[in-house]
C-alpha cells in the first residue's frame, strides 16, 4: 500500500508543480495518472522515489516513510521501485546488456560493480529479462542502435532487474510511434498481473480505458479526479484537459 | 530653412550628427566613427588618391542626411564599399606587395637541391689511412711514417711549421680511386687542404694504389693549441670510399628520424601531462556542475577565465618562456605544448560535461545506485568517448605544433630544420619537409579514423 499524503512541490524558481495531492495506491493496482503536459505528473512520479524532493507532505509505502528515509534507506527503497522513462534514459553508448545490468546496481557489490564485474547470476537474470521483453538477441548491441520501441523494452528489462514491487512509468509510450504503444503497455500489464503495482502516466484516453484499474487526474498540480476509467466521460475529460481539448485515439492493434 | 537642408548642413559639419539627431543613433555614430577611422588612416599612411575615400563617405553622408530628413532610408552598402576600397588600398601599401621582387635564380638555387632530399645514400665502404706528423718541430722529431694492414704512408720531412710545404705519400690503397686528403689537429678538428683551405684536396691513386703530392701545413693548424711552440702530433688522413651496392640511412636521414621521434613523443608526453590536469579542471569549469552556489560559481568563473587567457597565448610564445626557464630542447617544447593543451582540453572537456544527458543519471539513481555507481554507469560512459576523441585530436594538433616549436629552441624536428636552414643544407631541409608531411598525414588519417569510431 502506497499512501501519498498532502504532497506539495515548489521548485526553487517558484513554480508550484504539486499542490496538496493525496491518494492511496493498493498493491496490485494499475494506476494511471493523466493530465496535460506540465500538470505535475512527472513531478508526482519522481516524488515517490525522491528523484525530486517533495516540499511538503508524506509518502508512506508499506508503513515506511519514504520522505524521511536516510540516503542509505532511500537506496534500499529505490531498488524495489523500478522506473521507466519517456525518453528511455538508457546510456546510449553502452551495450544493451550493461544497461540492463545497471538495474541491479542497488543489489550489487559496490566495488565489483565499479569495476564492471557482475556475478554470473546477474548476467543470467539480465538475459532472462531481455528474453522476457523479446530482444535477447540485441544484448550486445549498443543501446542507441536499437529502435525506440526496442529501447523502451530495454528500459523495462532494466526495471525488471530490480525485482520491483512497484513500477513507475513516466509517459512510457509518449516518445514512441503510437502503433507501438500497446506492445509496450502489454509488457507492463503482464508485470502488473504478476503482482507488481504499476503507476503510469499516459496521454491517450483509450489507452487509459484499456489498461488502467484506477485513474488519478492532475490539473495545474491539483488532483481533480480519482476513480475508475469508466467514470471519465466527455464532461470529465473537458474538465481535466480544458474546453479546447479534443480526444485523440491511439492506433489500435 | 527646411528640415532636410538643416540636417544636411549639420551632417556636413559633423558627419553622422544629422542622422543622430533624427533618432538614427547607430547610423549616426557608425558614420562618424567610420569616417574618422578612414580619415585618420589616410592622413597617416595615405597617398593623395586615397583621400577620395573619406571624401566620398563625407559626400554620401550629407546626401544621406538630406534624404533621411525626407524619410527615405538608403542602404549603407555604398559608404562601406568606399571604406573597404581605402582599407584594401592602404593594406596593399602596408604589406609592401611587390611581385617584381621575386628572385627566380635564388629560388631555383634553393629548390634544385630540394628535389634530392638527403635521406638515404648508397652504401659505401671506407678505406682510411693516416700518418702522424709533428708540428712544430722538436729537436729530434720521430719518423713521420706508418704501416697498417698492407698500407704505408709517410711525410717528408718528418715535421713542419705552419704554412710549410710537405711531401706526403701513401701506398697500398685501392687503385685508380679518388682519395680525399685532409689534416687533423690533435684535438680532432678536420682541416681541408685544397684551394685556400676551404675545399677538399682530392686526388686519384695510380694503378698500384699509390699517391704522392705536396701539401701545406694549414694556417689554422695551431689555432686551438694551448701553446703554439710546443711540438704536438697532427695527422694527415687519406680517405677513399666506394659504393658496395644497396642504400643506407644518411647521417641527416638518421637525424631526421630522431627528430621525428622526438616530435611525436614530445606531443605524446605533452598531451598526457595535459590530460592529467585538464580532467579535474574541466569539472571545475563545467557550468552545470558549478552553478549550484555562489562559491562554486566563483571558482567556475576563475577557472574559466584562466583557461581562456591561457588558451589565447600561442604555444610558440609559451615555448620561448620555457626555453629560458629549462633551457633549449624538447623538454621546453613539451612543457609549452602541455600548458597550452591544458587550457584547450579543459575547455573542450568542460563542454562535454555540460552537454551530458541527465536522463541516464536519473535512471541509474532510480535503481538505488550510490553516488559512485551513478558516476561509473551514467556519467563516465557518456564522457569517455568524447574525452578520448578530443584527446586524440589534441595530440594531432600537438604533433603539428611540435614540428614548429623547435624553431624557437623547443627541440624535435623543427630544431633540426632551423639548424639545416642556417647552414644552407637544402637537401636536409627537404628531407625534414618530407618527414613532417609524412608524420602529419599519417597521424591525421589515424586520428580521424580513431575518432570516427569513438563518436
Amino acid at each position: 500500500m502506497l499512501r501519498i499524503q498532502n504532497v506539495s512541490k515548489t521548485y526553487p524558481n517558484g513554480t508550484q508543480a504539486l499542490k496538496n495531492v493525496s491518494f492511496d495506491v493498493a498493491d496490485g493496482e494499475f494506476l494511471v495518472v493523466i493530465g496535460l503536459s506540465g500538470s505535475g505528473k512527472s513531478t508526482l512520479l519522481r516524488c515517490i522515489n525522491r528523484l525530486i524532493e517533495p516540499t511538503e507532505g508524506k509518502i508512506v509505502w508499506d508503513d515506511v516513510d519514504i520522505t524521511t528515509a536516510s540516503p542509505a534507506e532511500l537506496r534500499q527503497i529505490r531498488r524495489k521501485i523500478g522506473m521507466v522513462f519517456q525518453q528511455f534514459n538508457l546510456v546510449k553508448r553502452s551495450s544493451v546488456l550493461t544497461n540492463v545490468l545497471s538495474g541491479r546496481l542497488g543489489y550489487a557489490n559496490p566495488w565489483a560493480s565499479l569495476l564492471g564485474i557482475w556475478p554470473q547470476e546477474d548476467k543470467q537474470r539480465a538475459m532472462q529479462a531481455l528474453e522476457r521483453v523479446g530482444i535477447a538477441e540485441k544484448a550486445h548491441s549498443r543501446a542507441d542502435a536499437l529502435s525506440g520501441g526496442q529501447q523502451q523494452r530495454v528500459g523495462i528489462a532494466r526495471a525488471l532487474m530490480q525485482d520491483p514491487k512497484l513500477i513507475l512509468a513516466d509517459e512510457p509510450v509518449a516518445s514512441l510511434d503510437p502503433v507501438l504503444s500497446h506492445s509496450i503497455l502489454q509488457y507492463l500489464e503482464q508485470l502488473n498481473k504478476d503482482g507488481i503495482t504499476v503507476i503510469c502516466s499516459l496521454h491517450f484516453l483509450d489507452l487509459v480505458h484499456r489498461y488502467a484499474t484506477r485513474v488519478v487526474a492532475l490539473k495545474d498540480g491539483v488532483k481533480v479526479f480519482e476513480g475508475t476509467p469508466n467514470e471519465i466521460d466527455r464532461a470529465k475529460f473537458k474538465e481535466i484537459y480544458g474546453e479546447e481539448a479534443q480526444e485523440v485515439r491511439a492506433a489500435s492493434l | 530653412m527646411s528640415k532636410q537642408v538643416s540636417t544636411a548642413i549639420i551632417s556636413a559639419l559633423v558627419p553622422g550628427l544629422g542622422q543622430f539627431l533624427l533618432g538614427e543613433r547607430y547610423r549616426g555614430s557608425g558614420i562618424l566613427i567610420g569616417f574618422l577611422l578612414i580619415l585618420a588612416t589616410t592622413l597617416w599612411y595615405g597617398q593623395p588618391l586615397w583621400y577620395l575615400s573619406p571624401l566620398s563617405i563625407w559626400l554620401w553622408n550629407v546626401w544621406d542626411a538630406f534624404h533621411l530628413a525626407l524619410g527615405r532610408r538608403h542602404s549603407v552598402l555604398l559608404p562601406l564599399a568606399f571604406g573597404l576600397a581605402a582599407a584594401y588600398g592602404i593594406g596593399w601599401q602596408v604589406v609592401e606587395i611587390d611581385f617584381s621582387r621575386a628572385n627566380m635564380e635564388r629560388a631555383i638555387a634553393i629548390l634544385r637541391p630540394m628535389t634530392r632530399p638527403d635521406f638515404i645514400q648508397p652504401r659505401r665502404e671506407l678505406n682510411q689511412m693516416w700518418v702522424p706528423v709533428e708540428v712544430p718541430c722538436s729537436s729530434q722529431p720521430p719518423a713521420a711514417r706508418r704501416d697498417e694492414g698492407g698500407r704505408a704512408a709517410f711525410v717528408m720531412p718528418d715535421c713542419g711549421r705552419v704554412s710549410e710545404t710537405l711531401i706526403v705519400s701513401v701506398s697500398g690503397l685501392w687503385p685508380n680511386t679518388a682519395t680525399d686528403i685532409y689534416w687533423q689537429t690533435p684535438i680532432g678538428n678536420s682541416l681541408m687542404l685544397g684551394e685556400g683551405e676551404i675545399t677538399m684536396l682530392t686526388l686519384p691513386t695510380d694503378e698500384n694504389g699509390a699517391l704522392t703530392t705536396t701539401i701545406r701545413v694549414p694556417t689554422t693548424a695551431l689555432v686551438a693549441a694551448p701553446d703554439p711552440t710546443l711540438p704536438q702530433f697532427h695527422r694527415v688522413y687519406f680517405e677513399q670510399s666506394r659504393p658496395i651496392g644497396g642504400y643506407e640511412l644518411s647521417f641527416i636521414g638518421s637525424e631526421v628520424l630522431k627528430g621525428a621521434l622526438a616530435t611525436v613523443s614530445m606531443a605524446l608526453m605533452a598531451t598526457g601531462l595535459a590530460v592529467l590536469f585538464a580532467v579535474p579542471l574541466s569539472f571545475l569549469a563545467a557550468r552545470n556542475l558549478m552553478s549550484g552556489n555562489p562559491l562554486t560559481y566563483a571558482i567556475y568563473l576563475i577557472v574559466r577565465t584562466l583557461l581562456n587567457i591561457l588558451r589565447s597565448i600561442e604555444s610558440l610564445i609559451i615555448a620561448i618562456v620555457f626555453v629560458v626557464i629549462v633551457g633549449l630542447g624538447p623538454f621546453a617544447g613539451m612543457l609549452a605544448l602541455a600548458l597550452h593543451s591544458v587550457a584547450a582540453l579543459g575547455k573542450l572537456y568542460s563542454e562535454v560535461i555540460e552537454g551530458i544527458d541527465p536522463g541516464p543519471i536519473e535512471a541509474i539513481r532510480a535503481t538505488g545506485a550510490n553516488w559512485l555507481q551513478v558516476v561509473r554507469y551514467a556519467v563516465i560512459p557518456q564522457i569517455i568517448p568524447p574525452f578520448t576523441a578530443f584527446t586524440i585530436y589534441r595530440w594531432d594538433i600537438n604533433v603539428r605544433s611540435a614540428t614548429v616549436i623547435g624553431l624557437v629552441g623547443g627541440g624535435g624536428i623543427g630544431f633540426l630544420l632551423i639548424e639545416l636552414i642556417r647552414v644552407n643544407n637544402m637537401r636536409g631541409v627537404s628531407a625534414v619537409f618530407i618527414a613532417i608531411a609524412a608524420i602529419v598525414i599519417v597521424l591525421d588519417y589515424f586520428s580521424a579514423k580513431l575518432r570516427e569510431r569513438l563518436v
